[in-house]
């Protein structure tokens, strides 16, 4: 009896162990940098080179151009807090409801220093909508 | 009716507070007399909770817009149907239904016990439960008021977010609520077995309906959620691993785990420490998925934005996490038991392995969930995961799991012999062979896929094995006729066989949820009028556009002309809808539902010459996902079912 209680605690174990493994790897296989704009033009061009980074940016006014034919969309997006750090995105796709100038937008891809170009696979646009700040009333 | 709500609510925390003051107060000068009043209070609070919330249900009907509540989630334009359902569409409202909900779950266990009012446990089951109708009032009456006013009266309301005007949303937030709340009944039971020391599984046995009735509830609320995100986000999935949907997936992980330890202790007199700590982890992470939703410490699409509820949520919850662990640390030497498992290869070791897995599962999306929040300030790293991270840890884990399912039912509890496993595998294990080089000479080679259908097949015929198994048993025991014998037997071992059915259902959820992300299909273009666009064996015809107002809204329609290899299949039409109120239009997908697959149609754009943009998406099985729902559901609701010579469920149910 005591045997297979061993036998038990061993296999539950081997279990957690293989969860944590499970977790670790997955944690380096899919995680990404999450960072703002200035931080990904200021980087050491190799140091983010490891895996994807998600930026969150503000899309600045009267940059965008969306050819809806090839459903290329081209626009520059500026740091949250520092309106003068900014870079040219590029993102082929369709284009999010919500995406507008001024707008907080989430890029997911990678970085080109030499032409300060962001290829963006994905796309996120915040919803600047009322049904988010109604209510507290404060935020943003 | 401002004034009604506001003093019913008032009324509502005054008869909460006097409930806990004289239970305490009867059970510090062991005196009946107030125990009796503290269980009378109960009934007056879920009257006044009741009024509050017919109170709110007026005044969104009436328009009444000097409340900022109701100016906030409706106008004048919307339907009558989505009036009454804004109730809780904000965080408000919310809190209320909860502590409506509660307090009325409250009153039938107090009509259930009122024979009981002598056993000791009882007062501390009332005084728990008004504990935490205290707590939600606490927050009703003071930070977050559904009966504020504006200070003026407004022409007319913010409207209704045009996501949340859809049939499948009207139920999904309050089913997953009612399961949040049906977990305080059981967790009532378990502290109030532990205070008084009376650890057998008696508090098991009396919660064994709230625990099943909660855990259909979270799981009709869950199924809700992905068809509302499959039908009106439009793109095109049904589940994101977004951290809200994450909150109500945990806490029916680990009422899940619950439910499967809690038959063990009822069987074998097993595991009493750890259905304590489940039960109390299923409870706290309920408060959490209510807090998730409500606080805005994490980022989805469900942000509401931040309100400083947060805080209070954070108190109660590590109240109760702290006082669960002080009650079972107390009580461990008493419920530490004599009896252990006896082999590894016993129903009740695929059980504890099953208990291990859903933890686990539970584990790694609470801990992506908050990962992005932990990672800095541990690590000093700003990494994120998402969505990748959670389907490549937790595959591999349900799988293990749907295994698990399979094997059940085939090894006896205690000790199983060799022979008795050899016999019993054989077929099932055959069939699972069989299929998988079937799939695989088909065409289904990956290794997810593959293992995931196939092991889908051993469940199932491990099922039909016992349906059928029993129903001849039974065939030959009363000569009656198999479809006679086969719903008979179903009703008379509703338990087992309800759980049978539930498992079902997984496993056609695992066929579907396969289908549909390993063989996804997906497209997107510009079309101009008389263009195609082709996907898989379908073709798409852009004939017409059209635009009309109606009612609340702007619509865009475009015609599509469906062909489906060659040969015309209908037509589709997805639309653009701009809403009055809202500043951004909402995409209305046009869905072909199919039992083989779905043909799932969005517009995310409209050019100023008619040419629009399709998505253009064709998910496999997916209606599968909804069946398998389907049974899930079903299968609780049966394992449930009263008896039929007792008086009816609520004498059942307590």
């Amino acid at each position: 009896m005591k045997k297979s209680v061993k036998k038990t605690v061993i296999a539950v174990m081997l279990i957690v162990a293989g969860v944590g493994f499970l977790i670790y790897k997955g944690v380096s296989e899919t995680g990404v940098y999450y960072l703002t704009v200035n931080e990904v033009i200021a980087a050491d061009p190799e140091s983010f080179n490891d895996r994807g980074i998600r930026v969150s940016g503000k899309v600045v006014e009267g940059s965008t151009n969306y050819n809806q034919r090839d459903l290329l969309l081209t626009f520059t997006v500026r740091d949250l807090d520092d309106e003068t750090k900014t870079m040219k995105v590029t993102y082929t796709g369709v284009v999010p409801d919500a995406f507008k100038p001024d707008v907080e937008v989430i890029l997911e891809g990678s970085y080109d220093r030499e032409s300060n170009t962001f290829s963006a696979t994905t796309l996120l646009a915040k919803c600047p909508s009322k049904y988010k700040t109604e209510e507290t009333g404060e935020k943003e | 009716m401002v004034n009604f709500g506001n003093l019913s609510q008032v009324f509502a925390f005054i008869f909460s507070l006097a409930s806990m003051a004289f239970l305490l107060t009867g059970l510090m000068k062991n005196d009946m007399r107030f125990i009796e009043s503290g269980r009378r209070s109960l009934y007056g609070l879920a009257l006044f909770t009741t009024l509050a919330s017919i109170a709110l249900g007026y005044l969104f009907i009436t328009d009444s817009f000097q409340v900022e509540y109701v100016a906030s989630y409706s106008d004048r334009a919307l339907p009558m149907f989505y009036k009454v359902t804004a109730f809780w569409a904000g965080q408000k409202g919310s809190l209320l239904f909860w502590a409506w909900v509660l307090t009325v779950f409250t009153a039938i266990v107090v009509r259930n016990t009122r024979t009981d009012l002598k056993s000791r446990n009882t007062p501390y089951i009332y005084l728990v439960l008004a504990t935490t109708a205290s707590f939600f009032l606490l927050l009703l009456t003071s930070l977050s008021n559904p009966f504020a006013l504006l200070g003026f009266i407004p022409k007319d309301g913010q409207g209704l977010n045009p996501m949340l005007q859809n049939p499948g949303m009207i139920f999904h937030p309050p089913t997953l609520f009612l399961g949040y709340i049906g977990f305080t009944i059981p967790f009532a039971y378990a502290v109030s077995a532990m205070v008084i020391g009376k650890l057998d599984e008696t508090w098991l046995r009396k919660t064994r309906r709230w625990n099943v009735l909660s855990w259909v509830f979270l799981t009709i609320g869950i199924i809700l959620g992905g068809q509302w995100a499959y039908v009106e986000l439009g793109w095109g999935g049904y589940w994101a691993w977004d951290p809200v949907e994450n909150a109500s997936f945990i806490p029916w992980l680990i009422a899940t785990a619950f439910i499967h330890s809690a038959i063990i202790q009822e069987r074998r007199n097993i595991m009493k420490v750890w259905n304590m700590v489940l039960i109390v982890l299923t409870f706290v992470s309920c408060l959490f998925g209510t807090y998730l939703v409500r606080s805005g410490v994490l980022q989805s699409v469900h942000d509401f934005g931040a309100t400083g509820l947060g805080g209070y949520f954070l108190v109660f919850m590590i109240v109760i996490l702290l006082g669960g662990i002080y009650l079972i640390a107390e009580s461990y030497n008493d419920l530490r038991t004599k009896h252990s498992l006896e082999s590894y290869l016993s129903r009740e070791s695929t059980f504890l392995f099953n208990n291990v897995l859903f933890l686990a599962i539970a584990f790694s999306t609470l801990f992506g969930t908050i990962f992005p929040l932990i990672s800095e300030a541990v690590t000093g790293n700003k990494l994120t995961v998402s969505q990748p991270f959670f389907n490549q840890v937790n595959t591999p884990l349900f799988l293990i799991l749907l295994l698990l399912t399979g094997i059940c039912p085939l090894i006896g509890w205690r000790k199983a012999s060799a022979d008795n496993l050899r016999k019993n595998f054989l077929v099932p294990a055959l069939a699972a062979v069989i299929g998988a080089i079937a799939l695989f000479i088909a065409g289904i080679r990956e290794f997810y896929p593959l293992t995931a259908f196939s092991l889908s097949i051993f469940v199932i015929v491990t099922i039909f094995n016992e349906f059928r198994g029993g129903t001849m048993a039974r065939r030959r025991l009363t000569g009656e006729p198999v479809f006679t014998a086969f719903p008979r037997l179903l009703y008379k071992m509703r338990r087992r066989y309800g759980g049978y059915i539930v498992h079902l259902g997984v496993v056609i959820i695992v066929i579907g949820i396969t289908g549909s992300s390993a063989y996804k299909l997906e497209t997107q273009g510009t079309l101009y009028k008389g263009e195609s666009i082709k996907i898989g064996d379908y073709e798409l015809r852009y004939d017409d556009f059209r635009g009309y107002r109606d009612r609340n809204r702007d619509i865009y329609a475009a015609t599509l002309k469906v062909f489906k290899n060659g040969k015309p299949a209908g037509t589709i039409s997805p639309e653009r809808r701009y809403y009055i109120n809202a500043e951004k239009p909402t995409t209305e997908v046009s869905l072909r539902t199919g039992l083989l697959e779905d043909l799932y149609v969005t517009m995310p754009g409209i050019g100023e010459n008619e040419e629009i943009t399709l998505k253009v998406t064709v998910n496999p099985l997916l209606i599968w996902i909804w069946i398998g729902g389907f049974l899930m559901v079903a299968g609780g609701i049966i394992a449930i079912l009263p008896n039929r010579k007792k008086k009816g469920v609520y004498d059942e149910i307590h």
